[in-house]
């Protein structure tokens, strides 16, 4: 027999798909008992295989579902009349119809949906999309997004009291509806990506997955043709570039390194080009997102051979392009940058004078580098250390504040 | 060749709060410890056990359910295995994959009478 080896995350996404079908079927006002039968299942089919080594795990999984799913009714309809009556309409025939791929993943999409809907607070909607979706446990939620597991059961158990007080509804929005609800869903799942790619979480493997996780869920909108729209596409394109140097993103201490100093060989170059192919296809449109915006400008890193070579002046206008759409301090920060490695002094000037460096909390040591290397370039070497000492006093970063020493040496010799 | 019996104690999964991805893990474990037992030609059999179990006390028969309290004595499942000696069976238990759950495997060698 050859030695059986299950596909990575094969239960965390059956669970999802599972949960996903059961709500279908029997309704969200059942989700705690659906998830406790999917849980059964999985613990069923560990047992099960110690005696019994399955040929095909995904398809024993599958399967077991099934009969779970009957089991389900049978215990639901004792409780609950509605389900005896819809329970006269369902085959087991359409049961397994809901288990054929192109079902599961439609609906899965409705989890999706469900999960950000905008009556749940975002903070909520995270949480619950994890959980349910992507089969992450309290534990490992907690851990993912830094956070105590207190806090993440609050946001689960609250998030399930507004499902069902909200009566939500277990749909992919109708057309009227579709545009902002996509809108808020593309920004669940574009959160969930930043907290595994800007996490301070120093193991990679947490990081890969929640990075992977967002990337699953990008996926599942591409494949509908309602939700495949341009900026799911350039939202899924900004991932691949951002996902293809996650790995040369942190050194041996596991410390972050600024894309400055990555060592661009070890860019994963399959994934930039799944990005620039669906870039191709998400700028097929008039109006470009945040993402079309954010994918362009990954885009342009991802092609420089090294950090002085790259396209400084189509980055700002990405910039300003993103900054005219939503603006926000980071922005104006990043357009100072790219305007240091311009060298026009002036425009850096005026993009830091209105920026309030507490509102980039964590990242306000960024400002007073960038504002060290200004006064340095206009010659008022004295600032440049007073701006530079301040950088290195927030910095928490390793490698970062070792760039900053290095900065300050040179500044120091004027 | 002497039979032995791998017992398992003190494990029960439905009340461990695993995720999928650790449940996938274990599930993982057992399959490859099997594999390896069946390459090797050491394993004769074995089962899981179900949670729910039953008790028939004394002489009047009285049925008792299992304490919520008694986990770290219920068994959870068993292998038959073949081994020169306890020490090898004792070997072949090291790759039971519970015991950072605060599982334990307890070693017995089938009686025979001739």
């Amino acid at each position: 027999m050859p030695e059986q080896k299950m596909i990575d995350h094969l239960f965390r996404h059956q669970y999802g798909k599972m949960v996903s079908i059961l709500i279908r079927i029997f309704g969200l006002q059942h989700l705690e008992t659906i998830e406790d039968a999917v849980q059964d299942t999985f613990i069923n089919a560990m047992k099960a295989w110690q005696s019994n080594v399955p040929e095909n795990p995904e398809a024993w999984l599958t399967k077991s579902a099934k009969n779970r799913t009957l089991d389900l009714f049978r215990k639901l309809s004792a409780e609950d009349a509605r389900i005896a009556n819809i329970e006269a309409g369902v085959t087991t025939i359409a049961i397994n119809e809901l288990f054929l791929e192109h079902e599961v993943e439609d609906s899965v999409l409705r989890m999706i949906f469900t999960a950000c809907n905008p009556v749940l607070n975002s903070k909520d909607q995270i949480a619950f999309a994890l959980r349910t979706i992507s089969g992450f446990s309290g534990k490992e939620i907690a851990s993912a997004l830094l956070l105590r597991e207190e806090t993440v059961k609050k946001r689960l158990v609250r998030a399930r009291k507004m499902i069902q007080e909200k009566h939500i509804a277990f749909e992919i929005p109708g057309e009227l509806n579709l545009a902002p609800r996509l809108d808020r869903v593309l920004k669940v799942i574009y959160l969930i990506f930043n907290e595994g790619f800007h996490s301070s979480r120093k193991d990679m493997l947490i990081r890969e997955d929640l990075c992977g996780e967002a990337m699953r869920l990008v996926k599942v909108l591409l494949n509908n043709q309602y939700t495949a729209t341009p900026a799911s596409r350039a939202l899924f394109a900004l991932f691949c570039f951002q996902a293809a140097r996650l790995r040369s993103k942190t050194n041996d201490q596991k410390e972050i390194i600024s894309l400055r100093d990555q060592d661009r060989s070890e860019w994963y170059m399959p994934l930039i080009a799944l990005g620039h192919r669906t870039m191709n296809k998400a700028v097929d449109t008039e109006t470009f997102s945040q993402y079309h915006y954010e994918a362009a400008i990954a885009a342009e890193h991802s092609q420089a051979s090294s950090y002085h070579e790259t396209n400084w002046d189509k980055i700002l206008v990405w910039y300003e392009r993103l900054n005219e759409l939503e603006q926000s301090p980071m922005n104006l920060l990043n357009m100072a940058v790219v305007q240091l490695q311009r060298k026009d002094l002036k425009a850096v000037k005026s993009l830091l004078e209105k920026i309030q460096p507490n509102l980039l909390e964590q990242r306000a040591y960024l400002y007073y580098g960038t504002f060290a290397e200004y006064a340095y370039q206009i010659g008022n070497r004295e600032e440049s250390l007073i701006y530079i000492d301040k950088a290195i006093k927030l910095v928490k970063n390793e490698a970062e504040l070792n760039y900053l020493g290095r900065q300050k040496i040179k500044y120091q010799a004027g | 060749m002497k039979d032995f019996m791998l017992i398992f104690i003190g494990v029960d999964y439905a009340e461990m709060e695993l995720s999928p991805e650790e449940i996938q893990g274990r599930a993982q474990s057992w399959m490859t410890w099997q594999e390896k037992m069946e390459k090797q030609g050491v394993l004769k059999g074995g089962n899981a056990l179900q949670s729910d179990l039953k008790r028939i006390n004394g002489p009047d028969r009285t049925i008792t359910d299992r304490a919520s309290t008694e986990i770290k004595e219920i068994i959870g499942g068993y292998y038959l295995v073949q081994a020169e000696n306890i020490e090898r069976a004792i070997g072949i238990a090291q790759d039971y994959p519970d015991y950072d759950l605060g599982g334990k495997v307890e070693v017995r060698e089938l009686m025979y009478y001739n």
